[in-house]
């Protein structure tokens, strides 16, 4: 007979091997119920691509939207921290619907476009090299703390116009803010921490860019508010938004993608053949391949109907771009790393009006990252095979990657 | 008078964002699989078709000359 499908996302070997987890719930029930955590889990790349791109159905203000408790459950006497944590998370605009999501994303858009960001290049790279000269006296790094913790935190704070004495402290903060995507029951403490922290260093930067606007992002954020688009409130906890996701997720996809070229040697061949002109496509694969966001979530507007089942107003839904992007309806060799794949269709950025604001500088960061480490260091190898990853299931997040090339 | 263009969208790319909608929102419209199409280059003027362009986080939005033939963007 066969078995059921554990609804616990969060064993060992859900966490160890995604793929095969919700691999498994896509190949047989692709709309599933799950009753533990009571969420519906989406699976299918189509499905995918329809729900997100259906954002009238599917709304995105969950944190103020969700009647339930957090999941995993948090500890009984921090329930006051969680409400504290709603009002923050709630107030970023990626929380918002249409039409105020649109009047927010306005203002922050034109940022984050291909072209803008093309400019961000150049720091881009020296900033890889700065931290690869770094590693290449010692012969050997830990990938997450050496390189692609520090890289997008550099960028970020540049963005930031943070002042350099001050980016320990960003990174500090940063840290804290990442609780948001864990389970530990006793995780609250730390990540209003977090909150609080970054709401007490931005706000006198705020200050300052309301009356004197410079070229960086929390000047746009200032000018939203002056535009009456932004309370004061929505300019801190999208300042600290950028911080975590501009953080989180392309720390994931470096350490990911490095993974993925030490795990399979004939990729890493072809990178290390031409690391400027594959460098795109290959991102593109890392992206797909092993992917930093493993879902997100929507509450339903109304009643929807997907596959047979009926999915009910403010029921959780979420989308898991693990196995949409192992997809074999979509994806030829699905489980294949094959870094000339194209088209490419993968849906790491979620899809719709919500696709992710900072694609682009990801896609920089990832190319500049692995043409760098083609060209300097040919031969990486894995300090051990042993390998372990946060228990999320937000985000694809080892805990570290130990390399050396010597 | 305003020279004439041809505008695509290249749906191996396009994510349905549809901010080309707000920048040019009579020369784009999202179709039933929420990808937009450029249904009236004509719609509006050459600057916001150019904008909007721009400002498509895929690049998915090829504007030619259509006379010429030249690439305008990207």
């Amino acid at each position: 007979m066969a078995t059921l499908i554990s609804d616990d996302m969060f064993t060992p070997d859900a966490i160890a091997d995604p793929y095969a987890y919700y691999g498994r719930i896509r190949d047989e029930d692709p709309v599933h119920w799950n009753e533990l955590y009571e969420v519906w889990v989406i699976t299918r790349h189509d499905d995918l691509v329809w729900l997100t791109r259906h954002h009238e159905l599917f709304s995105s203000a969950v944190f103020k939207k969700d009647p339930r408790p957090a999941y995993p459950a948090i500890d009984e006497s921090d329930l006051g921290l969680y409400e504290y944590v709603r009002n923050y998370q709630g107030d970023q605009f990626i929380q918002h619907d249409r039409p105020d999501h649109l009047e927010m994303r306005k203002v922050v858009h034109g940022y984050f476009t291909p072209k803008s960001l093309e400019e961000w290049r150049p720091f881009v790279q020296r900033a890889v090299k700065h931290l690869l000269d770094e590693a290449e006296k010692n012969g050997r790094m830990d990938v997450m703390r050496d390189l692609a913790t520090p890289l997008p935190v550099l960028v970020i704070a540049e963005m930031m116009g943070v002042p350099e004495p001050d980016r320990p402290y960003i990174r500090e903060l940063a840290e804290k803010l990442l609780y948001i995507g864990r389970g530990e029951h006793d995780r609250m403490p730390i990540l209003t921490d977090g909150m609080k922290g970054m709401i007490e260093y931005v706000s006198p930067l705020v200050d300052e860019r309301i009356v004197n606007p410079g070229d960086d992002f929390i000047s746009v954020l200032a000018q939203g508010e002056k535009a009456g688009v932004f309370t004061r409130h929505q300019v801190l906890v999208n300042t600290s938004l950028l911080l975590l996701a501009g953080h989180e997720t392309t720390i994931n996809l470096l350490c990911n993608g490095t993974l993925a070229f030490i795990q399979h040697p004939d990729q890493w061949a072809k990178l290390k053949q031409d690391p400027a002109g594959a460098a795109r496509l290959a991102t593109e694969e890392c992206l797909r391949y092993d992917s930093p966001v493993k879902s997100i979530q929507r509450i339903a507007f109304e009643d929807v109907e997907m596959r047979g089942k009926v999915l009910k107003k403010d029921d959780r839904v979420r989308w898991f771009i693990s196995s949409a992007n192992r997809d074999p309806n979509m994806f030829d060799k699905p489980d294949t790393f094959d870094i000339e794949r194209w088209p490419n269709q993968h849906v790491a950025f979620g899809s719709g009006i919500h696709h992710c604001l900072g694609a682009t500088l990801a896609r920089v960061e990832g190319q500049e990252v692995f043409k760098a480490l083609a060209e300097r260091f040919p031969a990486l190898r894995l300090d051990n095979e042993a390998l372990e990853y946060q228990p999320s299931i937000t985000f694809r997040s080892l805990k570290s990657l130990p390399i050396h090339w010597q | 008078m305003a020279r004439k263009l041809r505008v695509r969208v290249d749906h191996l790319l396009c994510v349905g964002n549809a901010m080309c909608e707000t920048f040019a929102p009579n020369v784009f419209r999202l179709n039933d699989d929420r990808q937009s199409e450029a249904v009236n280059p004509e719609g509006d003027p050459e600057a916001q078709i150019l904008e909007a362009a721009e400002n498509c986080p895929m690049s998915a939005i090829i504007v030619e000359d259509a006379e010429t033939g030249e690439q305008l963007f990207p």
